[in-house]
């Protein structure tokens, strides 16, 4: 369904999960100028924003968006990196407003701005606080290929090697 | 800015925040933090033209605990009681939330008469939790007595839940695996006499509160929230079902117990307070009908599987999201481990904080009598929405 509902995004990434095994029906890897269109997609065809988080791993900070369907059940999962260094993506508030203090939480605890947010200020955080609690140190941070299971993407791009073991991408690099 | 003009430079950063917006003929008002209202300790800042608010905006934090990152620093078990303390009102439901997530990413199969034994506190949970609300809420629009009856029942209910789970609110008594202790003879007999009991003070409450006309003057019509407005901000439970939406997690996500079961979800479609309000007196009695059926169809058995993890077990790698239909909407734990004893990253998804997201918006327009109504009728807990 995700499939076709997205035919027109240039998705990074697709794959179908078994709801029983992990909670999700779709994961998505999107690039951050998708992912406005794809949400705009997602809000048509009725889902709800159910919450927005991040993971702090080696390459990045992964922000992740969860959706789900009132009439047909099946969590879909968008996910979008961006650096350590200089953490920006762009507001989903204006589609779904529910995203505005999911966004400003996501601030608060990462440093990553969202540019186009309502009202950037601290939400549950103190104002003058420069500390960002959840994000690790370089020696605590993972590689998402190390934290996501291998699976069979439906469509990947050629030039995403996110999820590919770094020892993997040596290999092909030298043949 | 109008203050700023005169030269004042009152309120702290968040009224500075709030006032940049402001019209010049307009007053600005703190509700809270120390509000009986808001049951807990919620700011609202409303700007005000006359008796009607313009626009509103809640400031959260006062409660805040970061439990998440105390996912990230406790092994997986030692987080369960923290659980049992981010809702006191539906302790039980944030425990499974959890312990299923942790559940779904090892794969374990949990013994059937835990099953049992989870719908069964988790359903009496909610009882409790709607007659806390019951009684909070109506003391909200002036009403004293209602209180009294809800702690009545709700004192009763949560007599019988220390029998399992070994305390009266902050309940921790899930385990990964199953749950800590089996049901008693006392536990069961004592339910089966309590239903009967709570079944002929429903009508009473009907009665009593809810055909009363002053209360129904008071939530018809008001603050009222259409389908796509909850989608829009997320808003589920009783609230996105008192908006027509038919959506509850136990059936949506297909709960196994539960799918066994005869009973409907409540759902209401005038989207108004008062449709809030009459989808969790509904929701009550559905609870005495899945408890009923749950302890008729209760399975012997181990309430705790095999080889159930101890303190310093590593879960495998990967991720997983598990959520439960809890009191005021849908929980969701999403767990991400790196092979571990502790979470790599734990993501608590609040119903409240959703819900209460859209109350800017509800509550535009409205005078500020109804904007307090619209808030109680929302069934807020504050420690969950602030985490």
């Amino acid at each position: 369904m995700i499939d076709s509902l997205f035919g027109t995004i240039k998705v990074q990434y697709l794959v179908k999960c078994d709801p029983a095994k992990t909670g999700l029906a779709w994961s998505v890897f999107l690039a951050q100028s998708d992912l406005l269109p794809a949400v705009k997609l997602l809000y048509r065809a009725n889902y709800f924003l159910e919450d927005l988080t991040a993971i702090d791993a080696k390459e990045g900070y992964l922000a992740v968006y969860h959706f789900d369907h009132i009439d047909s059940p099946g969590r879909v999962a968008l996910r979008v990196l961006t650096s350590h260094e200089a953490p920006e993506l762009p507001s989903i508030a204006s589609v779904y407003q529910g995203a505005e203090w999911h966004e400003r939480e996501t601030t608060d605890f990462y440093g990553i701005t969202f540019t186009g947010n309502p009202n950037p200020v601290p939400l549950l955080l103190a104002p003058d606080m420069t500390e960002h609690p959840l994000q690790k140190t370089e020696a605590q941070r993972a590689f998402l290929w190390d934290l996501f299971p291998p699976a069979e993407p439906l469509r990947a791009a050629a030039d995403f090697t996110l999820l590919t073991p770094a020892a993997k991408l040596a290999e092909t690099g030298e043949a | 800015m109008h203050y700023e003009q005169l030269g004042v430079t009152e309120g702290d950063f968040y009224n500075r925040n709030f006032e940049k917006g402001a019209r010049e003929d307009t007053m600005i008002l703190n509700l809270g933090p120390q509000h009986p209202a808001t049951h807990g300790v919620l700011r609202v800042i409303v700007e005000l033209d006359g008796e009607y608010v313009i626009r509103a905006e809640p400031v959260l934090g006062y409660l805040h605990r970061m439990h998440e990152k105390m996912g990230e620093v406790k092994t997986l078990s030692q987080f369960i009681p923290n659980t049992g303390r981010i809702d006191y009102g539906h302790a039980l439901g944030w425990n499974w939330a959890f312990v299923g997530a942790v559940e779904r990413l090892a794969g374990f199969e949990v013994p059937e008469r835990a099953q049992y034994i989870r719908v069964i506190t988790t359903e009496i949970n909610r009882i409790t939790s709607h007659l806390l609300w019951w009684g909070a809420f109506t003391l909200d629009l002036g009403a004293i007595t209602p209180i009294m009856y809800a702690f009545d029942d709700r004192e009763h209910l949560l007599d019988i839940l220390q029998m399992p789970t070994g305390s009266r609110l902050t309940h921790s008594s899930f385990r990964i695996g199953g749950v800590c202790t089996d049901l008693s003879e006392k536990f069961i007999e004592t339910v089966r006499d309590f239903i009967p009991k709570m079944r002929e003070r429903l009508p009473m409450y009907r009665d009593l509160v809810t055909d009363n006309v002053i209360l129904r003057k008071r939530l018809e019509g008001v603050g009222v929230m259409d389908a796509d407005m909850c989608r829009r901000y997320g808003v589920t439970g009783p609230v996105a079902r008192g908006s027509g939406l038919a959506y509850d997690v136990r059936q949506a996500e297909h709960f196994p117990i539960y799918e066994g079961l005869d009973w409907q979800v409540a759902v209401r479609t005038e989207g108004d307070s008062m449709a809030r309000y009459l989808v969790r007196m509904d929701e009550m009695e559905q609870s005495l009908n899945i408890i009923e059926q749950a302890l008729a169809a209760l399975p012997a058995g181990p309430v705790l599987m095999k080889n159930a993890p101890k303190v310093l077990w590593k879960a495998p790698k990967g991720e997983s999201y598990f959520a439960v239909e809890g009191a005021r909407g849908k929980i969701g734990v999403h767990l991400v481990s790196n092979g571990g004893e502790f979470a790599y990253k734990v993501k608590l998804r609040s119903p409240c904080f959703s819900n209460l997201s859209a109350y800017a918006e509800a509550a535009r327009g409205t005078i500020l009598a109804d904007a307090v109504a619209i808030l109680g009728s929302l069934d807020l807990v504050i420690p969950e929405i602030d985490r």
